[in-house]
């Protein structure tokens, strides 16, 4: 009796949109962005983003602050609306429907939970407003206590005396209270300190397997976003630069931005010179060697720390070698990581300590790689 | 040693100095007390002989009665009236951004700053010119003007340490706007909306000088002890003072127990 109440209560279009979702098998695409763009005060702070979202995948948009992440999130839960463009959910258009009539919950930054209300009564709060009774309620509100590890005994208890991660949790569970059919994280993890937020986010990948939701998350943090992601699509200015596994984001990178945004990487502009030959200008007079580039004449180099080798006496050669020196060396536990010069530019290493060559500041050393070591981009 | 024995002198201080001030405030009513249970008709200390006579000609005047009713109707009207207003205009003060915000936030301030007299005579003269008959009815709006923006300020404070995105929260979660609004909302400014009402009920109860102007024929009790302070007093009068403290206090009391009640609901306490 209760769910027919409930779908006299609802517009037919949007809970076609649901219905219609919920259909959607398992890698097919549930949510559909087209070319959508949103501008603030006549200035475009999203630029024509077109992305297709997976179901049951864990999905995350990553860009630095401004980058238009949040907007992209609040147009997915409804509490914002694309300038033109349109979002599909199912294949019906949800641009224009209120977040509260959409099978979409948001956990937020700050978590908002209702600082009045108990754990039990914060995760029936939706089903509560659905209409379903009480005991049903309580006994769902335990199944996903169970389901995010919350004890059975924090039922009853104030949701602002529990920990950081335990909020966590409760928000989790609240959202999914709420049964959407995509949850969207708002980097619910960047104000917890590093040690609990890993611990969160293996949990957090776990729950996406054991919940059969589709996540989307969005991450200032490229290393989180590879971490629990499925696919990640890398977001600069407003503008969707690339969408990829992460090992997809990691090895071809399409652009000098995405290839930096992980971490410390080395970057050299190369052209061809009129000879025919690849030259760098941080090094002149250097001949590099890389992969055929088709009728390219200029471009970048990436050459991730990790892959420059220490090119000492009996070493196998390298393609590309350059010449050093060593200005300091960060310990970073597994690795070593070291800070060079060479002639002007500078040079980041990366080493594990069993195979650091015994090098340290002040010494003078040769770096190389090989061809196919290197990652060529065009901007 | 020497540092815990001059600790040991501060504290002491700190607490002869309290039971002074506390003292001092609280002497003038401790004599009204004192003075309302003297048998004798006039005023005179020491007393010679004690007697609760007054307390119980007080008690059962039909006069000091109906003031005492049309206090009451006064600051329930202004209490109920000035909430409403007051939640509102906290809501516009401190929760949302629109253009003249700052400026609303000051002329709001600005009343409180009248001169009661000058505000009264005002009123008066504006009743009077319109041909409104002045009553307890037109001494509601007059204390509505003074204490509807100190309602609002206190409101304002507990909007302040709102966070709206619980709000947005609870519409993502399928919350209507006025589900949001009695679940969410009210509920977490319940306190500040206390003690608004609390603060509008009291300084309603002991307002004289705008009931002066603006009551009419009608009386309230800060009115009708003025006119027998300078005319024919009676022991009635530091009885209903009394009286009047008492009931202030039961109030106060009273609301702090609910606000009490409310945070342990919530388990905050």
């Amino acid at each position: 009796m209760v769910s027919a109440k409930l779908h006299k209560a609802k517009d037919p279009q949007e809970e076609s949109a649901a219905e219609l979702a919920r259909e959607i098998k398992p890698g097919e695409t549930i949510l559909d962005l087209v070319h959508v763009c949103r501008d603030f005060d006549k200035v475009r702070v999203i630029k024509d983003v077109s992305l297709q979202i997976r179901k049951n995948e864990f999905f995350t948009l990553v860009g630095p602050s401004g980058s238009g992440k949040t907007t992209i999130l609040k147009m997915l839960a409804g509490m914002d609306q694309p300038t033109s463009g349109d979002i599909v959910l199912g294949g019906k258009s949800i641009s224009t429907v209120p977040p509260d009539k959409r099978p979409t919950c948001m956990v937020f930054q700050f978590l908002a939970l209702f600082p009045h209300m108990s754990v039990g009564e914060n995760i029936e709060f939706p089903m509560k407003v659905k209409g379903i009774p009480g005991d049903k309620r309580c006994e769902r509100a335990y199944e996903l206590m169970q389901l995010v590890s919350l004890p059975e005994s924090y039922y009853k208890k104030n949701v602002m005396k529990c920990s950081g991660g335990e909020r966590q949790r409760v928000a989790i569970a609240r959202a999914l209270a709420y049964d959407p059919e995509i949850l969207l994280f708002d980097e619910p993890l960047s104000a917890i300190d590093a040690k609990l937020r890993k611990t969160l986010q293996k949990e957090l990948k776990e729950l996406h397997a054991r919940s059969g939701k589709t996540f989307i998350y969005i991450t200032h943090s490229l290393e989180e976003a590879m971490y629990m992601s499925d696919r990640v699509g890398v977001l600069c200015n407003g503008v969707l630069k690339q969408v990829g596994t992460p090992s997809e984001i990691y090895n071809h990178p399409v652009s000098r931005f995405v290839a930096s945004f992980i971490g410390d990487t080395n970057i050299f502009e190369v052209h061809m010179s009129s000879s025919g030959r690849w030259e760098a200008s941080d090094f002149p007079g250097m001949d590099i060697k890389l992969e055929p580039r088709g009728d390219r004449l200029e471009g970048y180099l990436v050459v991730r720390p990790e892959n420059l080798r220490v090119i000492d006496d009996g070493a196998v050669p390298a393609d590309n070698v350059i010449d050093c020196k060593v200005r300091n060396a960060y310990s970073m536990g597994s690795r070593i990581q070291y800070q060079l010069i060479s002639g002007k530019k500078e040079i980041m290493l990366e080493l594990t300590p069993r195979h650091d060559h015994g090098i340290k500041p002040g010494d003078n050393v040769r770096l190389g790689w090989n061809a196919q070591d290197a990652i060529f981009v065009d901007e | 040693m020497e540092y815990t024995k001059q600790g040991k002198h501060t504290a002491e201080f700190i607490w002869i100095w309290t039971i002074i001030v506390l003292g001092f405030i609280y002497l003038p009513v401790v004599c009204d007390g004192i003075s309302s249970l003297s048998k004798g008709r006039y005023f005179s200390f020491p007393i010679k002989r004690w007697a609760l006579d007054w307390w119980v000609k007080t008690a059962s005047s039909m006069e000091i009665g109906e003031i005492v009713r049309n206090s009451l109707l006064i600051a329930f009207a202004v209490t109920i009236l000035s909430t409403v207003i007051g939640f509102c205009g906290a809501l516009a003060f401190a929760r949302f951004n629109w253009k003249g915000r700052k400026l609303f936030q000051k002329l709001i301030l600005l009343p409180v700053f009248f001169p009661q007299p000058v505000l009264g005579l005002a009123l008066l003269l504006l009743f009077n010119t319109f041909g409104i008959t002045l009553s307890w009815h037109t001494a509601v709006f007059a204390h509505l003007i003074w204490i509807t923006p100190v309602v609002t300020l206190v409101i304002a404070i507990q909007v302040y340490g709102f966070d709206p995105t619980l709000e947005v929260a609870a519409k993502d979660l399928g919350a209507s706007r006025f589900r949001i609004f009695r679940e969410i909302t009210l509920p977490l400014l319940w306190p500040g909306i206390w003690s608004g009402m609390l603060f509008a009920f009291l300084l309603s109860w002991g307002n004289f000088s705008l009931s002066l102007y603006t009551t009419g024929v009608d009386n309230t009790v800060p009115k009708w002890l003025y006119t027998k302070m300078i005319a024919g007093y009676t022991p009635m009068v530091p009885t209903l003072g009394t009286m009047s403290t008492l009931v202030a206090a039961a109030v106060m009391i009273l609301g702090g127990l609910c606000v009490w009640a409310v945070r342990r609901k919530q388990g905050r306490n």
